[in-house]
């Protein structure tokens, strides 16, 4: 627009040469002077421009998150106009932006709250904050400078399992077990007078001292419950007219069953094959088994990140990892289709004394025959076809 | 969220209305200013005064009807009737009035001449003059707040206006205004020119080229002037309308209550500040750059002169033959002189000037700004002609000049960095000798509080140099600190840290580029207030 002054300019340049000077002098000294101003104004007060997002990065599934920006001019030049704009992910709030304008004196802030809701598990980027001013004659255009997105992370829903039959030969752990093959010496149940063909090394001496009969301690079977899952988020191994919903079933009960084994002290491990937003080559790396609450939190940021990816197959991904997994590993995989690639697979893995349990998510009308082949191998699978289908793991065990 | 609602109050749009109405109304005085100037200098005998004020008079006729014109459909019998019943009051409103102004006889004339159908006479060319000023003045009256209209002040127009898809190279309405206003503006510094110039001595010379002769002081300037600032008052009135329609048609909200003040305060602000810079810079001829500048155009000119004047005198002399042929006598006999060739142009004649001081300061101004339009003009040659610039990439000669260019930017940047480094040390030597020097030679009428942190760590070094001294352990000028620092903590072993601790400070603060802050000195300042105390002790003991 500024272009405009040029014959402006070149006239009163002429009229000046012809008159000496004069008024004409002055003219471009008016012109060229509320030009250069007004670009000089509006670039360095947009330089001067600082602005800060505040929001609490991790949410639950239901929460509202509260976002506060904070905008502040540093200069003492004002800012006749700020406009700002703010993208906001479509998932979590109505009208996907948050934009105002307001006026910043020198050394001016201004503060501004809006919400999003974590309506859907994800990795969503707040902003980039786009802001704009110009100058007050309106001679160019309006300059535009764009900061940085933040993200938040939702986590996905986790269903609160209070019994999940879990298979596992990892003797002496914590969990309690039924059969006495898993005998844990740290764990003295009670004590029952000597039979022959008892351990000597499991009498107890002083009891028996006090009785006067030999005592011999019983003790309380235990498991170890090491538990890796392995969560298929390859888009054609799900049912494509039920595909988003199988594939977030297939994280929910990722999440659930992770949640539960750090609930039971126990250690669980996760394998994802989708696309990891903030993994360099897209694909997510394999958390090894952990305990503890915070390595809860990694694997829900994970499975809040993951999204299904195309030409990820599942099989050579397990092949690589389960050689990395001690034995009586128990291997949970959930997947929205099977077939016999991945049940050799799994035997095979059983063989080498990890377990295997397959839990098929979604709707899939190819799955009796997988079924039957995995019962064929003493593989257990579970049916999940929707959210509802997870109260089985909601009861209490009878086995208690 | 918790957006609040776009708030255009009525009272805003009234005040925008009033002060834009206002302004364009000051703008169209400036123009006729002008006009009224231009007149009385090239048509003395019209009546320049009556004239603009008539154009004043439809100016604010247009400003006050405009509203309802508008609301007419175009080219519709009622649009039709109100336009020629006011056209037609228009005009006989301008015969009568410039037929009164001649006195009363002759305004009786003219209405009896007019009522026996005596329309020669009525149709004069002041008249006829007056009424296509009066045509053109509508129309830019018009043009203005149709645009306003169109920025912001109606908001059925200004929403309706959305530029579709389809529509996107449309100008924006603003910007047409900035157009308008500049275009308008080129006009009146050319009309302006023109007041100032003596016709009568400038066209006496037949033949040639004419030489310009300027009158004084016209008047017209200060119109020219005014009409620039108003237009820069209503350039900011109109952004901000531009402004507040886009926010509208966007919802966004503007949530600061006070902006259309704080506008309105910082374009005053601005244009005050413009007006008081303005007024303050020189505006007479420098070192010869307006004799320069009058010199080439001079010549330009002439050049076009002289061969308008080749053309028409090869046409007559053409004419001339035809008629010799078909015996009549030509239209002009020998007594036309031949264009004269134009001079070339000698050295400027420059202007003496009183002040060499402020020649020189002008002479800086005026290359500068030419330097920065033929610049600011090519920059913006090139981006609006992507072509161009992806022609001069293309081009090897252009990236044989950027490797050039980088290349000598490159070697500055070492330069400048050696020479700024080779002063600062230079001046940190000369500064640290000084400073030594007086602080030893004047103890007493030091100011410690006065010094920066890093002359106060000398003043304290310097301090337990001569300290030192008194109590026998003087420095020779051979030792380094560290040889002095281990010397003085052999007599005061109790203060061996702290001297360690000033020692290392005092090198740190000489020698290293570090930035020294004030609460190191005042650290230091702790430690050199141990060692004095461990100094006196020793006195004392001794």
């Amino acid at each position: 627009m500024s272009g405009s002054f040029l014959p402006l300019i070149v006239v009163l340049l002429v009229i000046a040469a012809f008159m000496r000077g004069d008024f004409a002098l002055t003219l471009i000294y008016l012109v060229i002077g509320s030009l250069v101003a007004g670009l000089w104004w509006s670039n360095r007060a947009l330089g001067q421009v600082q602005t800060r997002r505040r929001f609490s990065t991790h949410a639950f599934l239901g929460e509202r998150i509260k976002i506060n920006l904070h905008v502040k001019n540093n200069g003492w030049l004002p800012l006749p106009w700020l406009e700002l704009r703010e993208v906001l992910p479509v998932a979590l709030v109505g009208p996907n932006r948050f934009q105002s304008v307001i006026h910043l004196g020198p050394r001016g802030e201004a503060n501004f709250e809006y919400s999003v809701d974590a309506r859907k598990r994800g990795y969503y980027p707040i902003g980039p904050l786009s802001f704009s001013t110009g100058d007050i004659l309106g001679l160019r255009d309006s300059l535009q400078v764009e900061t940085q997105a933040e993200h938040l992370v939702v986590y996905p829903k986790i269903i609160p399992f209070t019994s999940v039959e879990i298979p596992s030969y990892s003797p002496q752990g914590t969990l309690r077990h039924r059969l006495p093959l898993f005998e844990d010496p740290t764990r003295v149940f009670g004590k029952r007078g000597y039979t022959s063909g008892d351990s000597l090394r499991r009498i107890d001496w002083k009891s028996s001292a006090s009785s006067g009969q030999l005592q011999v301690k019983v003790f309380e079977p235990s498991i170890a419950l090491e538990t890796f899952v392995i969560l298929n988020l390859n888009a054609e191994d799900y049912y494509y007219r039920s595909r988003i919903d199988s594939t977030e079933l297939a994280i929910v009960i990722a999440a659930s069953i992770s949640n539960w084994i750090v609930n039971k002290k126990q250690m669980v491990g996760m394998l994802v094959n989708g696309r990891d937003p903030l993994a360099s080559d897209g694909k997510p790396q394999a958390i090894p088994p952990r305990k503890e609450k915070r390595h809860l939190i990694r694997l829900l940021e994970a499975l809040a990140r993951v999204e299904t990816a195309e030409n990820s197959p599942l099989v050579p991904l397990i092949q690589q990892q389960r050689y990395q997994l001690p034995w009586g590993t128990t291997l949970i995989v959930i997947t929205g289709r099977g077939d016999d690639r991945l049940i050799d697979e799994l035997y095979q893995a059983r063989r080498w004394g990890q377990n295997a349990v397959l839990i098929l998510a979604g709707r899939d009308i190819a799955e009796e025959p997988i079924r039957h082949r995995a019962k064929t191998f003493g593989l257990p699978v579970f049916s999940i076809a929707t959210e509802s289908d997870l109260n089985i793991w909601m009861q209490e065990s009878k086995h208690r | 969220m918790n957006q609040r609602p776009v708030s255009t109050s009525a009272g805003n749009k009234r005040a925008f209305r009033f002060v834009s109405y206002g302004l364009v109304f000051l703008l169209m005085a400036c123009v006729l200013m002008a006009l009224g100037a231009l007149m009385q200098n090239v048509l003395p005998g019209w009546h320049a005064g009556i004239i603009t004020g008539l154009l004043l008079f439809i100016v604010i006729d247009r400003l006050y009807t405009y509203g309802q014109l508008k609301s007419m459909t175009p080219l519709g019998r009622e649009w039709v009737t109100a336009h020629a019943a006011q056209w037609i009051g228009i005009a006989l409103l301008i015969r009568f009035l410039l037929a009164y102004v001649n006195g009363l006889d002759s305004f009786l004339r003219d209405l009896s001449g007019f009522a026996r159908g005596d329309l020669v006479r009525f149709f004069s060319p002041e008249f006829i003059i007056t009424f296509l000023l009066a045509l053109l003045i509508w129309g830019l009256t018009a043009q203005f707040l149709a645009l306003l209209d169109e920025i912001g002040l109606d908001v059925e127009v200004a929403l309706h206006d959305d530029p579709g898809p389809i529509q996107m190279d449309i100008i924006p309405a603003h910007q047409r205004l900035v157009n308008l206003i500049l275009s308008l503006g080129i006009g009146l510094v050319i009309l302006t020119a023109l007041t100032r110039l003596n016709f009568r001595a400038t066209f006496s010379t037949p033949v040639g080229i004419p030489s310009l002769e300027w009158n004084r002081f016209s008047g017209a300037e200060a119109g020219a002037l005014l009409y620039f600032v108003f237009g820069l008052a209503l350039l900011s009135l109109s952004r901000l309308m531009s402004l507040q329609t886009h926010w509208g048609r966007l919802r966004i909200p503007v949530t600061s209550d006070n902006l259309t003040r704080q506008w309105g305060i910082y374009s005053l602000l601005l244009l005050f500040l413009l007006a008081v810079v303005v007024s303050l810079l020189p505006a007479g001829d420098s070192f010869g750059f307006f004799s320069v500048l009058e010199t080439l155009f001079g010549f330009l000119i002439g050049i076009f002169v002289f061969l308008s004047q080749l053309v028409i005198t090869i046409v007559i002399l053409l004419l001339s033959l035809l008629m010799l042929m078909l015996g009549k006598a030509p239209p002009l006999r020998g007594g036309s002189l031949p264009p004269l060739f134009p001079t070339l142009p000698t050295e400027p004649v420059v202007p003496p000037d009183s002040s060499a001081f402020l020649a020189l300061l002008r002479s800086i101004l005026l290359w500068g700004s030419l330097l920065a339009i033929i610049v600011f003009a090519f920059i913006h040659f090139v981006r609006q002609h992507d072509s161009i610039l992806a022609g001069l990439r293309r081009s090897r000669i252009t990236n044989w000049l950027i490797l050039a260019w980088q290349w000598l930017y490159r070697n500055a940047e070492q330069t400048g960095a050696n020479l700024s480094r080779a002063i600062i040390d230079g001046w940190q030597s000369i500064v640290a000798r000084l400073e030594a020097k007086r602080l030893l030679t004047r103890p007493g009428f030091l100011s410690v509080r006065s010094l920066d942190p890093r002359r106060r760590i000398y003043f304290f070094y310097l301090a337990m140099i001569r300290r030192g001294g008194d109590q026998g352990v003087a420095r020779k000028p051979s030792q380094t600190p560290a040889e002095f620092a281990v010397q003085l903590e052999k007599a005061v072993p109790e203060a061996g840290d702290d001297i360690d601790s000033l020692t290392q400070a005092f090198i740190e603060a000489r020698y290293s580029r570090q930035e020294v802050d004030s609460g190191k000195a005042d650290r230091v300042k702790a430690i050199w207030d141990r060692i004095r105390r461990a100094l006196q002790n020793k006195a004392k003991s001794n």
